[in-house]
C-alpha cells in the first residue's frame, strides 16, 4: 500500500508517539483487510470507552501520556456506568466500577463528545447518505450503514480510537460501492399483516437475519412502507448479535434500496428465502422459554429507547402502575431523557414505578440491582446476551406484553406467535 | 494424510512464534458478551465450546462476532494471562487481529494471529500439537 506524505510522518513517529501507534494499527489492519488506501472519515462513534478491564485504561492512558488529539468529532458509546447514577450496579464490584468511571473521564479529557449511547442515530446532527464514518457498536454499525446510508465497517475497540485519532480508515468493505450490494434476499409477504405491524416482528425478524445470513448482505423484502426508525432499529440489533449483518437493506424503505434492482446493483440474489409464522415462533424460543418461574422483572431500552418508544410506552401504560414486586428498569441516552423530561413522561414513568437509567445498559455484568430471576425484555439483543452475563432467564415480548406483564405481576402474552 | 510430518504455509496477520494445544470452535464468537476476558471461559450460552477455557491453547476459530468489544476482551485476556497462545482464524478478522496488536504493544508479547483456509481449518481437532513459526508456518507437532 502506498502511504501519501502525511501519512508517512504520521506512521514514522514525526507527529508523536500516539499518532505513530494510532497509524501503525491502522495501517495493520489495511493490511489485513488487503486495502490498498487510506480515506478520510468525518465522524467516530467510539466504543473504547465501554470498561472491559485494564486494558482499557492502559491504553487510552498511553494516548493521553503521549500526546493524543482526535481529528474528528468523536462521540461516546454507552459506559460501563452511569455516570450520573451510581447506585445502578451491585457495589461488590466497586473497583471495577472505579476503572470503569476513570476509563470513561479519559476519553472525555481525550475530547470526545460524551453522549454515553449504544443509538447515537437518535440524537441531532448525525451523519448523512455516503459520509465514510467510524462505527464501532454493532447496532449502530448496522443501523449507520443500512438505514441512514452512511458507511463504515464494524470498528472494534481501539482501531475506533486510532482512526478518531489519524482520521484515517482502510478504504475495504463497506465504504466501498461494491461490497454493498444485496446478496440474499428474505421475503416476509407471507407473513399476515397483523403479525407485521407487531414491534416483536422486528426484533425476531433480525434475529433470524443475523442467524442464516452468514457474511452475506440480505435485503428484506416486504417490510411495511410505514416501518420507523425503531423498528429498523430492531433489525439491526438483533441481526448483529445473533450474527454479523453490518448492513441490511430494506426495499422500498433505506437509502441504498429504493427498488429490489437497485439494491442488487443489477445482480441476481444468491437465494430468496421465505419466512413464515413458524420462523417467528422458533426465533421466539431460541430467544427465552415462558416457564412457571415467577416474573421478576423488565428490562426495557436495548439499544437505548427513543423519544418515540417513550411515546408508546407512556400511551400502552395509560396511568397505570408497575407491581410494587417487580423491578422495571428502562435504559436511554442523556439527550433523549431531556426531551422526555421536558413532556413530563419522566416523571410519570418513575411515579409508575419505572426506574430510568443513562449512560449505560442493563444486559451486562456487574448486576443492574435486583435484575435477577425471570425478566422480560421487548429487546431480541437483551434477550441474546443477559443469560450469558446475569443472573436471569429471558423472556422475550412485545412492547404491549412488557407493559400488561408489569402491570399484571405476572407473564401476559398475545396469542401470535406462542407455540 | 501424515499430519505428524505437515506443514502449511499460512497468511500472517500478526507475526510471532506459539506452540501448543488446538482448541477448535465450531462456531464464531464475541469476545464481548460472549467470553470472559477475566479468567478466558466462553460464556455464550448458545456456544457449542460454552464453558471452555481458551487459555494457552491455539485458538482456531473462523472469525469474531456481534459487539465492538472484541478486541478489548483479547487484549484483557491477553494482559491477565488467561488468554490463548495464538489465534488461527478462517477469516481475515481485524477485530481478534487488532485486540492482539495492541495487547502485543502495550504489554511485550508474542501473540501470533494467521489466516488458514477452510480445508486446513478442518485438518486440525482440538487438542492437536500445534507450531506456529515467525514466517506465518504453521506445523503439527510430532511431540
Amino acid at each position: 500500500m502506498q502511504l501519501n506524505a502525511l501519512d508517512q510522518d504520521r506512521l514514522d513517529g514525526k507527529l508523536g508517539k500516539a499518532m505513530q501507534f494510532a497509524m501503525e494499527t491502522i495501517v495493520a489492519a489495511a493490511h489485513i483487510d488487503q486495502a490498498d488506501a487510506l480515506i478520510d472519515i468525518s465522524f467516530a462513534h467510539i466504543d473504547a470507552c465501554f470498561y472491559n478491564g485494564r486494558a482499557h485504561l492502559d491504553f487510552v492512558n498511553y494516548m493521553l501520556e503521549h500526546g493524543a488529539t482526535l481529528a474528528v468529532p468523536s462521540w461516546t458509546n454507552n459506559g460501563l456506568v452511569s455516570l450520573n447514577d451510581l447506585s445502578v450496579r451491585d457495589p461488590l464490584a466497586s473497583r471495577e466500577m472505579h476503572e470503569a468511571r476513570e476509563l470513561m473521564r479519559a476519553y472525555v479529557r481525550l475530547g470526545c463528545n460524551p453522549v454515553w449511547t449504544c443509538a447515537p442515530y437518535q440524537l441531532p446532527d448525525r451523519p448523512g447518505l455516503g459520509a465514510h464514518i467510524v462505527g464501532s457498536e454493532s447496532n449502530a454499525v448496522s443501523f449507520y450503514n443500512s438505514v441512514i446510508g452512511a458507511r463504515t465497517n464494524k470498528y472494534g475497540d481501539y482501531l475506533d480510537v486510532c482512526a478518531a485519532i489519524t482520521g484515517r480508515v482502510p478504504f475495504s468493505k463497506l465504504h466501498r460501492d461494491e461490497a454493498r450490494a444485496a446478496e440474499l434476499l428474505y421475503d416476509v409477504s407471507a407473513i399476515p399483516k397483523q403479525i407485521r405491524a407487531n414491534d416483536l416482528f422486528y426484533h425476531l425478524l433480525g434475529h433470524i437475519i443475523g442467524r442464516r445470513s452468514a457474511h452475506l448482505v440480505p435485503a428484506i423484502v416486504g417490510l411495511a412502507a410505514d416501518c420507523n426508525e425503531d423498528d429498523l432499529k430492531a433489525i439491526s440489533a438483533a441481526g448483529s448479535s445473533s450474527g454479523s449483518v453490518p448492513l441490511f437493506h430494506a426495499i422500498g424503505i433505506t437509502p441504498e434500496a429504493a427498488t429490489l434492482e437497485i439494491a442488487l446493483q443489477g445482480r441476481q440474489p444468491l437465494r430468496c428465502i421465505e419466512l413464515t409464522v413458524n420462523d417467528l415462533c422458533q426465533a421466539r424460543n431460541e430467544l427465552g422459554q415462558n416457564t412457571d418461574q415467577a416474573l421478576a422483572g423488565i428490562a426495557l431500552g436495548t439499544p437505548h429507547f427513543s423519544y418515540t418508544e417513550f411515546e408508546h410506552l407512556v400511551e400502552l401504560l395509560a396511568g397505570r402502575s408497575i407491581r410494587p414486586e417487580l423491578v422495571f428498569y428502562l435504559t436511554t441516552s442523556r439527550h433523549v431523557l431531556q426531551q422526555v423530561q421536558l413532556q413530563g413522561w419522566a416523571e410519570s414513568l418513575q411515579q409508575a414505578g419505572i426506574r430510568i437509567i443513562t449512560d449505560t445498559c442493563t444486559y451486562f455484568s456487574p448486576v443492574v440491582c435486583g435484575l435477577q430471576g425471570k425478566i422480560m425484555t421487548n429487546s431480541a439483543k437483551w434477550a441474546y446476551y443477559a443469560p450469558g452475563m446475569l443472573p436471569v432467564d429471558p423472556l422475550i415480548g412485545s412492547l404491549q406484553e412488557c407493559v400488561e406483564s408489569a402491570v399484571s405481576g405476572e407473564v401476559v402474552l398475545d396469542q401470535w406467535v406462542v407455540e | 494424510m501424515n499430519r505428524q510430518s505437515s506443514s502449511i504455509e499460512a497468511r500472517i496477520l500478526i507475526a510471532g512464534f506459539a506452540r501448543g494445544s488446538a482448541l477448535v470452535l465450531d462456531d464464531s464468537l464475541s469476545f464481548w458478551g460472549g467470553f470472559d476476558p477475566s479468567n478466558g471461559e466462553i460464556i455464550d450460552v448458545h456456544h457449542p465450546q460454552y464453558q471452555q477455557l481458551v487459555g494457552g491453547r491455539i485458538l482456531c476459530i473462523s472469525e469474531s462476532r456481534g459487539s465492538a468489544g472484541t478486541p478489548g476482551g483479547i487484549a484483557e485476556t491477553l494482559r491477565n494471562g488467561s488468554g490463548p497462545a495464538a489465534f488461527i482464524l478462517g477469516e481475515r478478522d481485524v477485530n481478534i487481529s487488532v485486540g492482539t496488536l495492541v495487547a502485543n504493544r502495550l504489554y511485550d508479547l508474542e501473540v501470533p494471529v494467521i489466516e488458514v483456509s477452510l480445508s486446513v481449518m478442518k485438518q486440525i481437532s482440538s487438542g492437536d500439537q500445534l507450531i506456529i513459526d515467525r514466517r506465518g508456518v504453521m506445523l503439527f507437532d510430532a511431540e
